[in-house]
């Protein structure tokens, strides 16, 4: 039977408006508080702005030219690269393993998938209040354990690895709860079949597991990416104004919020921000690109 | 069992987005780190999404301190029961009151009636944000700007303008911990003492156990401003143009400071930096901190502190006479374009009077901003003996040095004095620095 490919059935109509009106309000969202204040800060870029968002002036590329020779945004740049490249893969790989546990028969599964997410559901306001206590030099419960006296949070060589650990220890039950998702994917054959031919659980996990599940794996990796990139809470409750590390802890959020509101150089933060809108960019763009080597679609 | 998991998936979803829009907006004010407790810090746990805009009939006040809500509320309701008004006391953080105070003056939606501050009143006054009181306080039979503290006063006018009446005054003290002044036997500190007694002491208090004392260094009024003016320095010129930080003399306070970390007798940066001094003499860890009155409460409902320290008035120089108290106060203030702007006015001007203060001092709240009313604070509590800070208001107080856009500078001091207290750099060499730095950015301004 051939139909005119404009011309639409009631049925099909009543489809297109019931999937219209379903996703509007997402699409409105989107539109209103993502899309729209997108080209604002943009167009923000270009100004120094005056108190109360009066009296903008129109300054051009100065911004951006400020930004480019503006030692603390590189520095802050690289503080965010050595948090992204420490929790991302290692928050990954935990919990690529606590999935291919969580997925066989054990006894309390339900019980573990639960204590492994419930990080996620905490305030971070709360993770960050109690991890900072753990790590206090001088009454930290790490330090006190181990009788040592490190200075996880005020020494600016580690202060950022002991924030991306706890960014990994947050994350891991996400990522997790996504990768479990995806293994339900994976025949059940294929493992009796490596097994009847000699294949250790190891060599099922590195040929058969994570081949089928890179897609899964993919889509962690870009989101995980991007909210990397993003950090920002952590640092920002545990390192005080004065605190020794700052310089070395602070990410490009962390500097745009300084900026923006606590200096109230709105026009300045906004350019910051721009250039961290065009590193994710690059890097997602770099990944959607790399994927077509070691992501497979079934 | 795929039906389970993808269950799972949806609601963890589900709750991730729930947290994720709770949080966005509010996390990152939220239980913000006491940067800079000019006035005491947050307390409010709930997270605020909007200040509180102006609605007919009721008056909406908002603060950021906790402590002096019940207190302050009080004093509201005797103005609500004369007037006849309804007024809500709202407490916000202090990191959330500007974010938000920003964004609602911004938006044409501030408060009724709010505490204005030092370090944004100028941005404030000049872009007409605060109701213009000058022609109600000269109409006003109650209210006579010669009645309070001189620099509270002049940091709420702009042009010739009043945009605020004084609401409190503080001052600076020392306060110490009697048991290990007693382990170590010394004696405690009094009007007698000079800063290099107070250095000496420090040295003496200081053992495996406990330091002497604990500088501040993200406070500069609860630390070395002080000593700074006591010595004859100065941070800001009196037209607001130049730095001091590369006077002798100021140079010579910092260094005294630095001395000590470098001895020993006061905590490295890490330590202060994780650990606030405050909290160190609540636990026992440090002998003396230098605090502001607004920390009364903080000590008062701290257990060991109550039973363990005390307050004593801050040592001089050369004599008592340069015995100095960096003073800041806050200022009631109104929206100007607010709906119920002669309310909001009746209840500033209700605060202001002298009955109001004196009231406000009886409580406990903080000291009043009116002279003379103050004497009551003195018993508002039993455990300590708060001539030490009562006292200080007979110092030389000077107010806090500001400029239009202080937190520029500020930041700016705090982040490169990080290498004097350090010890990476000599502090003579930093403080030119900053001067250099200061000067560039209040020629900016």
């Amino acid at each position: 039977m051939l139909v005119e490919k404009n011309k639409k059935t009631p049925r099909e109509k009543s489809e297109t408006l019931w999937g219209w009106s379903f996703i509007a309000p997402t699409m409105l969202g989107l539109g209103i508080l993502n899309i729209f204040p997108i080209f604002q800060t943009i167009y923000q870029s270009f100004f120094k702005t005056g108190d109360f968002g009066k009296g903008n002036i129109f300054v051009g590329l100065n911004n951006y030219k400020k930004v480019f020779g503006d030692v603390e945004v590189w520095q802050s740049l690289w503080n965010t690269i050595k948090y992204a490249v420490v929790e991302v893969p290692i928050s990954i790989v935990i919990a690529l393993l606590l999935a291919v546990l969580l997925n066989k028969k054990l006894k309390g599964r339900s019980f573990f998938r639960t204590v492994f997410f419930l990080p996620m559901v905490a305030a971070p306001a709360a993770i960050a209040m109690v991890w900072k206590w753990l790590y206090n030099s001088n009454f930290g419960l790490i330090n006190n354990i181990f009788h040592i006296k490190v200075n996880w949070i005020s020494d600016p060589n580690i202060a950022i690895y002991s924030i991306a650990v706890i960014g990994i220890w947050s994350v891991i039950g996400y990522n997790m709860v996504l990768l479990l998702a995806g293994l339900q994917e994976v025949p059940r054959d294929y493992y009796e079949a490596a097994s009847l031919d000699g294949a250790n659980s190891w060599q099922q996990l590195l040929h058969i597991t994570v081949p089928l599940i890179s897609p899964t794996i993919f889509f962690v990796l870009i989101t995980r990416i991007i909210a990397a990139m993003q950090v920002f809470d952590v640092i920002y409750m545990i390192i005080d104004y004065n605190n020794p590390a700052l310089k070395k802890t602070e990410s490009l959020v962390y500097l745009f919020y300084k900026y923006s509101f606590e200096q109230s150089k709105k026009g300045y933060g906004a350019t910051v921000i721009v250039v961290l809108l065009v590193v994710i960019m690059i890097l997602t763009v770099i990944q959607l690109i790399g994927q077509k080597k070691w992501v497979h679609y079934n | 069992m795929k039906k389970k998991v993808l269950a799972l998936l949806l609601s963890a979803i589900t709750v991730m987005s729930l947290v994720g829009c709770g949080t966005k907006e509010a996390e990152a004010p939220e239980a913000a780190p006491a940067k800079e407790e000019v006035e005491a810090p947050a307390k409010e746990e709930e997270a605020p999404t909007s200040l509180g805009e102006s609605v007919e009939g009721e008056l909406t006040v908002t603060i950021w301190d906790e402590g002096q809500r019940p207190g302050l509320q009080q004093i509201v309701d005797e103005w609500s029961a004369q007037s006849g008004i309804k007024a809500t006391i709202q407490v916000v953080d202090w990191n959330s009151y500007w974010t938000l105070l920003e964004a609602g003056a911004t938006g044409g939606e501030l408060p009724d009636v709010f505490w204005m501050h030092s370090n944004v009143a100028q941005m404030y006054m000049e872009n007409d944000m605060l109701l213009d009181l000058t022609d109600k306080i000269a109409a006003s039979d109650k209210i006579d700007l010669g009645n309070y503290y001189e620099g509270i006063v002049n940091l709420y006018s702009s042009n010739g303008k009043q945009y605020a009446i004084p609401k409190d005054i503080d001052t600076i003290a020392l306060w110490y911990n009697k048991t290990i002044f007693d382990e170590m036997g010394v004696a405690y500190p009094d009007d007698t003492w000079t800063w290099d007694d107070f250095a000496a002491a420090a040295k003496k208090l200081t053992n495996e156990d406990h330091w002497g004392y604990a500088i501040q260094p993200g406070n500069n009024q609860e630390g070395f401003y002080n000593t700074i003016y006591s010595m004859g320095g100065y941070v800001i010129s009196d037209d607001k143009k130049t730095s001091g930080f590369d006077d002798p003399n100021t140079i010579k306070a910092m260094k005294l400071f630095t001395d000590m970390i470098a001895e020993g007798s006061c905590p490295d940066l890490n330590t202060v930096s994780e650990t606030a001094p405050n909290e160190l003499l609540c636990a026992g860890k440090v002998a003396m901190s230098i605090n502001g009155s607004w920390m009364l409460a903080g000590y008062r409902d701290n257990e060991y502190a109550a039973a363990n320290c005390d307050v004593a008035v801050l040592p001089y120089t050369k004599d008592p006479s340069d015995r100095v108290s960096i003073y800041n106060g806050l200022g009631w203030a109104a929206a100007a374009n607010g709906k119920n702007t002669d309310a909001a006015w009746s209840l500033i001007e209700y605060l202001g009077t002298k009955e109001a203060q004196t009231k406000q001092a009886e409580l406990g709240v903080t000291m009043a901003a009116y002279k003379g009313c103050s004497d009551a604070w003195v018993n508002s509590v039993d455990c300590f003996d708060l001539n030490g800070h009562m006292q200080m208001l007979n110092a030389k107080l000077v107010f806090r040095p500001y400029s239009r856009n202080t937190v520029v500078w500020e930041d700016m001091l705090t982040e490169k004095l990080k290498e004097a207290w350090t010890g990476d750099k000599a502090v003579e060499d930093v403080c030119m620095d900053i001067a250099k730095s200061m000067n560039e950015a209040l020629a900016e301004e």
